[in-house]
């Protein structure tokens, strides 16, 4: 019996999702417990954009003049790095789908090394804010930006550790062109913290 | 066109909508129109990642529902924030 018989129901295909539009009944990208997972960050983030538009609603003054004390330079450089890291990580996916997984692991490595320079960039950029003054008495702004980034930042680690153990698997093997939910489940959480960044980035060091 | 060109194309767009948002934010200009256009600029990001990278349009119509709800509601609040503001500092007001 080959393996991609016996592969779960929810496991994708060889051949990776048919190109084009919505297909009928539609697949699960990666595996159903990560989903679960993604719609809790999910629920998790939302919550805290209501917090973050409360605030807002409250304090119109201080959120219209807020991204004026950040720094744009860096909250464009935590753009770029998880945008470029994701991709790294969507080319790792189709090339395991191609059965290229020294390509694949490549393509992981790529997205680590981008993926890191998110927590430096945050470490320079804590260090600036708290030279200026931007501690957590900083005021309403300041607060609802340290509680959402930081939370984020632990996303980002989460999927650093993640993006590790997905490495170490495709070096040992594990992943092939018929079995890589492992590898895509991975995937699809990197992704997912990449689209609330690019939420939480034009809230703060954008939008006055 | 290959799948891999796609996400290669997809990666360059979502940067130069990434710098050309990040220069919407060093502008002088911040009326509702710039706050509409930060909203677009966001929501068509998003949409990038959740088609060429999260691949939404072949994953099943729950999880799509789901995340398109979250994804296109966001802009949508931004939008509504700046123009209810003083409505939502009113009604959450009363509540808290």
């Amino acid at each position: 019996m080959s393996y991609a018989a016996t592969a779960l129901p929810h496991s994708p295909p060889a051949e990776g999702p048919p190109p084009g539009g919505p297909i009928p009944g539609g697949r699960i990208p990666g595996s159903k417990a990560m989903w679960v997972g993604i719609f809790c960050e999910v629920t998790e983030f939302a919550l805290m954009f209501a917090v973050y538009f409360i605030a807002r609603a409250h304090y119109p003054e201080v959120f219209h003049a807020g991204p004026e004390q950040l720094s744009l330079l860096a909250g464009t450089g935590y753009t770029l790095m998880l945008l470029t890291s994701g991709w790294c990580v969507a080319r790792a996916v189709h090339s395991m789908r191609a059965n290229r997984q020294s390509a694949c692991l490549r393509w992981l490595i790529g997205a680590f090394v981008f993926g890191v320079g998110y927590p430096v960039i945050k470490l320079f950029e804590v260090r600036w804010n708290l030279a200026h003054g931007l501690n957590g008495e900083a005021g309403m702004f300041i607060v609802t930006y340290y509680y959402l980034t930081f939370n984020h930042l632990i996303h980002v680690f989460w999927g650093l550790l993640g993006m590790i153990w997905v490495m170490l698997r495709t070096v040992t093997g594990t992943y092939s062109a018929e079995e890589y939910s492992g590898l895509e489940s991975f995937a699809v959480y990197w992704h997912t913290t990449d689209i609330i960044w690019l939420m939480i980035f034009p809230l703060f060091y954008v939008l006055r | 066109m290959s799948e891999t060109r796609k996400l290669d194309l997809a990666w360059f767009g979502l940067v130069l909508l990434s710098v050309g948002g990040a220069m919407l934010g060093g502008g002088q200009g911040h009326g509702f129109g710039v706050t509409v256009l930060v909203a677009l600029v966001m929501g068509l990001k998003v949409r990038i990642v959740c088609g060429y990278y999260l691949e939404l349009p072949t994953a099943t119509r729950r999880i799509r529902r789901a995340m398109y709800t979250f994804c296109y509601g966001m802009p949508i609040v931004v939008i509504l924030t700046s123009v209810f503001g003083d409505t939502i500092a009113r009604v959450t007001g009363a509540l808290l």
